[in-house]
């Protein structure tokens, strides 16, 4: 019985091992420096962005592109923490605060990417693809002058900002924003962005 | 009203060296800014700013901005008190800002620039440093 119950178990650990590695090796063809999922605090934010810095900065990148890189994560990091649908608020001592999104950064062809994907309201899903498409379609003269006319402007209804952090991401970026979104229920959203630095 | 006193913050992760000291007439803000809430960091100092110009806590002004980065929420805090600045100039008090980055910083030197064009009345100063 104990014989057949260890075998099991070195079996099943065989068959992990072999999914695991495979997920593991799927990322890295990708060319996945690292990927998160789940809930996301500014504790995990912090901890990840220097392990972003460290890594780049080893690949002996010029001190421009770490910056940029570092800048887009954090304004995406903060708008899946300020917008998730998907979150956990609680009136504990320290409060907390949770919102569950993904972000992935990466590398392909010598370029960095930065990915964050999270739920939002599927009612919220026109208005942000409006403002998007709009970033799209800037030079990065008319995102440096649009970026100041914002910092001029009250925040947005509901925004706490956010259109200020999508500009930054767009003005980082070296080319053109990609955003995609797939519609889950009636109520939800799922909203993915993409940025090239 | 009781004279303001200085505020002072050590640099933390995601926050600043802060000090205003507003009898003096010496502000500096230094570092790297990405605060969980930057209206909570950035609210008491705007305020604090407003109440000395309001004052005349000092008869002139000097404020050095030295960052090395600052996330989106934050630029919106300085612009705040980089109003307040250009208002107090503009009243007539002595004002100066120094904006400093480091000379191969492309982007901090962007960002003073842009900066720079909302001030018609402070002496506003780029102070690149290697």
């Amino acid at each position: 019985m104990t014989e057949f119950a260890t075998q099991r178990e070195a079996d099943r650990g065989g068959l992990i091992a072999e999914e695991v590695l495979d997920f593991q090796r799927n990322m890295t063809r990708r060319g996945i420096i690292f990927s998160f999922t789940g809930y996301i605090s500014e504790g995990i934010l912090k901890a990840l962005g220097d392990a972003l810095r460290q890594k780049i900065r080893l690949e002996s990148t010029d001190n421009k592109t770490v910056n940029r890189v570092f800048s887009v994560f954090v304004e995406q990091v903060q708008n899946i923490i300020r917008y998730s649908a998907e979150r956990i608020e609680h009136d504990a001592e320290p409060p907390v605060e949770l919102s569950s999104g993904m972000i992935t950064v990466g590398s392909e062809k010598g370029r960095f990417f930065v990915i964050c994907g999270n739920i939002i309201a599927r009612e919220d899903a026109d208005t942000l693809g409006g403002r998007l498409r709009e970033l799209q379609g800037m030079d990065p003269e008319a995102l440096r002058r649009f970026y100041k006319e914002k910092l001029r402007e009250p925040p947005d209804e509901g925004s706490k900002g956010a259109s200020i952090g999508l500009i930054e991401i767009a003005r980082r970026a070296s080319e053109p924003i990609q955003f995609d979104f797939e519609h889950l229920s009636d109520a939800y959203s799922y909203f993915v962005l993409k940025a090239y630095i | 009203m009781a004279a303001l006193d200085p505020i002072r913050h050590e640099a933390t992760d995601r926050t600043p060296e802060v000090l205003f000291d507003f009898a003096a007439g010496q502000y500096r803000i230094a570092g790297e800014s990405y605060p969980e809430d930057a209206a909570s960091f950035y609210g008491p100092l705007t305020q604090g700013l407003r109440q000395a110009v309001e004052e005349r806590a000092s008869e002139s002004l000097e404020f050095s901005v030295e960052m090395i980065y600052f996330n989106s929420s934050t630029a919106k805090a300085l612009m705040n008190l980089f109003q307040i600045l250009e208002d107090a100039a503009e009243a007539g008090m002595s004002v100066r800002i120094n904006w400093c980055y480091h000379e191969d910083d492309e982007t901090m030197e962007e960002f003073g620039e842009d900066f720079s064009e909302d001030f018609a009345h402070a002496d506003y100063r780029m102070c690149p440093t290697s």
